[in-house]
């Protein structure tokens, strides 16, 4: 069956181990506020314009009749430098993991395999499913915020060498506020990864000013006390400074203003290493 | 590093040696005058730039040797140059002899082989061998008066080693190391360029082990040395001629494996990689030679060098190298003790007189021959088939201008080259290897304008003919949507598309078929490769636009890599693209080339993963290989601010280079490659 996806990267050196490439899964339930994907939000195509470059021709203002470009206010096949790209492409399970598959070499020699991440990966479900089966003879990751009804992630998980799972905070109020939805659902797959037996880690994403207070972190480690299968480690993924650009391109707003930068140095990474719990700063 | 080569290594970054520095004027008057010959003149000069220098030493060093002359002094006045330049003149140069032996004998002894030899030698003979003799001589003059300033200075260290070195045989490392400064040195003052430093790691190894072993050194003093040695090789760098500053070829090769086929890497290569990797200076070059049994520790070695961003090392591959000399008529046991010459081009140490860079074949210019008659054709079958007879037409035009290269003479030189002195002959007069190589620029933009003829006009026949030839003769002017669908919506080597990488295996094959079976005018045959030297700017400037959506007048792709204009799909789709032809067959050397955002290396896991990126290459049968670790915002900022960048190194093609001392031109190049994110 076909899926909505946004991009495909090759050798992501910071979603799983050895070589790799993502998927990225176009649509997210959560809308973050400082989601560095904005074109990873919804599911619909969108257009991704690049403003450096930009000459100011016009071309791409003027109708066209490209099946793709419609209802998109673009044409994206005519600019001469190539800045005018639509996110947001359908494509077949099949024909992706037969992509994924031709370049099995570089992952079996190093240990890697296919990280499938978004937007929400659990978001497309019967077409994530279909790919993860295809792409069975390799390792496959998917990076996930947990937002899914059980059963779903569950059926995904059990169909991965290896979970990411995003715990953005701890208290619900706040993650309400801050993602737009609860964190009741998330913490329930935690659960589920904690008795599954599924290597898994969790990563943290250190938004300055939202969740990155050592208070907050520490409450996270709270949530990873007592029995918790096979948790590899937890990852923290520094603020993307670059998140802004993409906002641009795609035109949207974005909310969120960076008070000040990650103090990575107050991280109280002593709290999960008492638990006996490795961590890593990308 | 310890304090003292930090010492040095600043006086380096600041030019302290610069002071010393005259330029003085000489003209070839008394040569034409006495109507010398060749071999006369290059001794002539020889000697009069070893008198011409002044012996500096400096109370910190212990490998001494700085250039006080900045200039070369000519060998023909400029009338006789008119004559003597045509039709075609090349220097010795972009070799690599055999320090070794002379190292290991000391002077007086290769002199005394060449006074042994003078006793029966003919005329000819006689003048060659009289000039080395009298080269030779000037050598051991000018280290004689290097060890008086050095007493007098009172560098009792540096004076004692000029007691021994290079009067007689280096005993222990440090004369070993000096002894290479001096032969090295004198090189360049002979006017050779590029002159290659071969398998170091191999040929000093001994030396080294034996004075850890005998208690000599301990691996700290030994360490400090090298990385003393390492800065001599910047010392008067910027004196050296190439195409832009750091184009010397001062290629170091370390690893392999032995002329017996075993694995060769040792503890001194991985000193050579921590010494290089402290010191951030573009030289020496760095090479490794891998294969498939190489231990991914030395991967992950060279990759921690990635890392500094100086652009190297630069890998080969064993497993295709060796094999495709062995094809092209060289031994197994010479093939296997390969190194590169200024770049990436292989050559064999001591017996290889070669002139890998004598010429630059140009893909897209045979593809656009046919462009230009691109509705003569009735099938895409027919448009490749005079593709082919455009690109005979092309190589033999080469090969006919090459052969008519003539090689000035270079007698100290010719000491350190295969069995000159026996035989009583320049090694301009030939060697064991005499093959030229020819570059072969362009080859991704030639693919990709091959692809989009045969998906566009014969496949689909969405575009005509006619359509096609207009639009590449007016540079696609009124035509946007069609300049977009070919170079955004087209499928381009370097997609990992099986289609098109058929196309560039077809068109480098027959680049190696064109080559085969011709001789050049030394005895030697023609080689294909895959390097571009500076000729991705050259040929780039002066082309029309092509069919695969390159504009006119653009840059092609520096070396093996993608067009700088494709949307790549990354490091994988590219790897699996550029190893699909049968890089066996052209083997004159040329890397793919890949940039990678310096934020990749951050941590331990992706070095690890980029090390295994690379041994993925090679285990797919890649022939070589240089990534580079790059910040386009550092460039485009130190285009702005050059004051603040002056120790920033980039890879230009086969070298690197001071970022800051590039043509403008060189450095958009830079910048506008391919850089593979997080």
């Amino acid at each position: 069956m076909q899926g909505t996806i946004f991009d495909i990267k090759e050798f992501t050196v910071h979603d799983g181990p050895g070589i790799r490439s993502t998927i990225f899964l176009k649509g997210c339930p959560l809308r973050c506020i400082w989601c560095h994907n904005p074109e990873g939000l919804s599911s619909a195509p969108q257009l991704m314009i690049t403003q450096n470059g930009c000459t100011g021709c016009g071309l791409c203002r003027k109708p066209c009749d490209h099946p793709r470009c419609q209802g998109l206010g673009r044409c994206a096949f005519r600019c001469p430098q190539g800045l005018v790209k639509i996110a947001g492409e359908r494509v077949e399970a099949k024909d992706l993991a037969d992509r994924m598959l031709r370049q099995r070499e570089f992952f079996e020699s190093s240990g890697g395999g296919v990280t499938i991440s978004g937007g929400e990966p659990l978001f497309q479900p019967a077409f994530l499913m279909e790919l993860l089966e295809r792409l069975a003879p390799l390792h496959r990751l998917i990076e996930t915020s947990g937002y899914a009804p059980e059963e779903v992630f569950r059926q995904a998980a059990e169909r991965c060498e290896h979970v990411f799972l995003d715990i953005k905070h701890p208290d619900d109020a706040v993650h309400r506020r801050v993602t737009g939805v609860s964190n009741k659902q998330i913490l329930k797959n935690l659960s589920y990864l904690k008795q599954s037996g599924l290597p898994y880690t969790i990563r943290i994403p250190l938004i300055p000013g939202i969740n990155d207070d050592p208070a907050v972190i520490r409450q996270i480690a709270g949530l990873l006390k007592g029995e918790r299968g096979a948790l590899q480690r937890v990852e923290f993924m520094p603020y993307n400074p670059f998140a802004p650009a993409k906002y641009e391109m795609t035109g949207m707003p974005f909310a969120y203003k960076k008070p000040r930068d990650n103090d990575l140095d107050s991280l109280p990474l002593e709290e999960f290493h008492a638990l006996g719990i490795q961590t890593k700063v990308l | 590093m310890d304090a003292r080569v930090q010492q040095l290594r600043q006086m380096i970054l600041k030019k302290a040696h610069d002071q010393y520095r005259v330029n003085i004027e000489r003209s070839a008057k008394e040569y034409a005058t006495l109507n010398l010959s060749d071999v006369e003149r290059a001794c002539r000069r020889l000697c009069a730039m070893l008198e011409a220098e002044t012996p500096v030493v400096f109370p910190e060093e212990r490998i001494c040797y700085t250039r006080t002359v900045k200039n070369l002094f000519p060998l023909y006045t400029d009338e006789e140059w008119e004559v003597r330049s045509k039709p075609f003149v090349w220097g010795v140069g972009n070799i690599c002899p055999d320090y070794a032996t002379t190292i290991g004998m000391g002077l007086n002894a290769q002199r005394e082989r060449c006074a042994q030899k003078l006793k029966t030698a003919d005329e000819k003979q006689r003048e060659f061998l009289s000039c080395l003799i009298r080269d030779i001589d000037a050598v051991l003059d000018l280290a004689r008066r290097y060890r008086e300033e050095a007493l007098r200075v009172g560098n009792q260290i540096v004076a004692d080693t000029l007691t021994r070195v290079p009067a007689q045989g280096a005993r222990t490392f440090l004369e070993a190391l000096q002894f290479f400064r001096i032969l090295h040195f004198t090189l360049w003052c002979e006017g050779e360029n590029h002159n290659g430093i071969g398998r170091f790691d191999q040929y000093m190894y001994p030396y080294w082990k034996r004075d850890i072993e005998n208690g000599v050194l301990t691996e700290e003093e030994a360490f400090s040395l090298l990385e003393e040695f390492f800065l001599t090789f910047n010392r008067d760098n910027d004196l050296y001629p190439g195409v832009q500053k750091g184009d010397n070829g001062q290629s170091m090769m370390l690893g392999g494996v032995d002329r017996d086929g075993k694995p060769a890497f040792n503890e001194l290569s991985s000193l050579c990689l921590r010494a290089s990797r402290e010191l951030l200076l573009i030289d020496p070059k760095i090479n490794i030679r891998v294969d498939k049994n190489t231990p991914a520790s030395v991967f992950y070695e060279g990759t921690l060098l990635t890392k500094q961003g100086l652009g190297f090392p630069q890998y080969s591959n064993d497993d295709v190298v060796i094999p495709g000399l062995v094809k092209l008529g060289y031994s197994l046991e010479d093939a296997r003790d390969y190194t590169v010459a200024a770049c990436w081009e292989f050559i064999i140490p001591q017996y290889g007189m070669e002139i890998p860079n004598i010429d630059a074949f140009s893909f897209p210019d045979a593809v656009d021959e046919c462009v230009k008659m691109l509705d003569s054709f009735d099938s895409y079958e027919a448009f490749l088939e005079a593709l082919k007879a455009r690109m005979q037409i092309q190589c033999d035009r080469l090969v006919e201008h090459a052969n008519t290269m003539t090689l000035l003479p270079a007698p100290f030189v010719s000491m350190m080259m295969d069995d000159c002195v026996e035989r009583g002959e320049d090694i301009s007069a030939g060697a064991r290897y005499n093959n030229y190589g020819l570059h072969g620029v362009g080859l991704s933009a030639a693919v990709d304008a091959v692809e989009s003829i045969r998906l566009h006009v014969f496949e689909k026949r969405d575009v005509s003919p006619q359509e096609m030839m207009d639009a590449v003769e007016t540079d696609f002017a009124g035509r946007p949507e069609l300049l977009h669908l070919l170079r955004y919506e087209t499928p381009k080597f370097g997609d990992g598309d099986p289609e098109v990488d058929e196309i560039a295996s077809l068109l480098a094959g027959r680049f190696a078929d064109c080559l085969e079976g011709k001789k050049n005018n030394r005895g030697g045959i023609y080689r294909a490769g895959t390097g571009s030297a500076m000729y991705y700017l050259w040929y780039g400037d002066h082309s029309r636009a092509t069919p695969g959506g390159h504009r006119k007048g653009e840059p092609w792709g520096a070396n093996y890599a993608p067009e700088l204009s494709v949307r790549s799909k990354g490091p994988l789709s590219v790897i699996q693209s550029f190893t699909a032809p049968d890089l066996m067959r052209i083997i004159n050397g040329g890397p793919l080339t890949m940039e990678f955002h310096d934020s990749v290396f951050r941590d331990e896991e992706s070095i690890w993963k980029v090390a295994r990126l690379v041994q993925a290459f090679v285990l797919r049968g890649g022939h070589q290989m240089q990534l580079n670790s790059v910040n386009r915002e550092v460039l485009l900022d130190a285009q702005k601010h050059p004051e603040n960048y002056q120790n920033l190194i980039v890879r230009v093609w086969g070298w690197s280079a001071y970022f800051v001392q590039l043509d403008k031109t060189y450095q958009d190049h830079v910048i506008a490659r391919q850089e593979f994110q997080v």
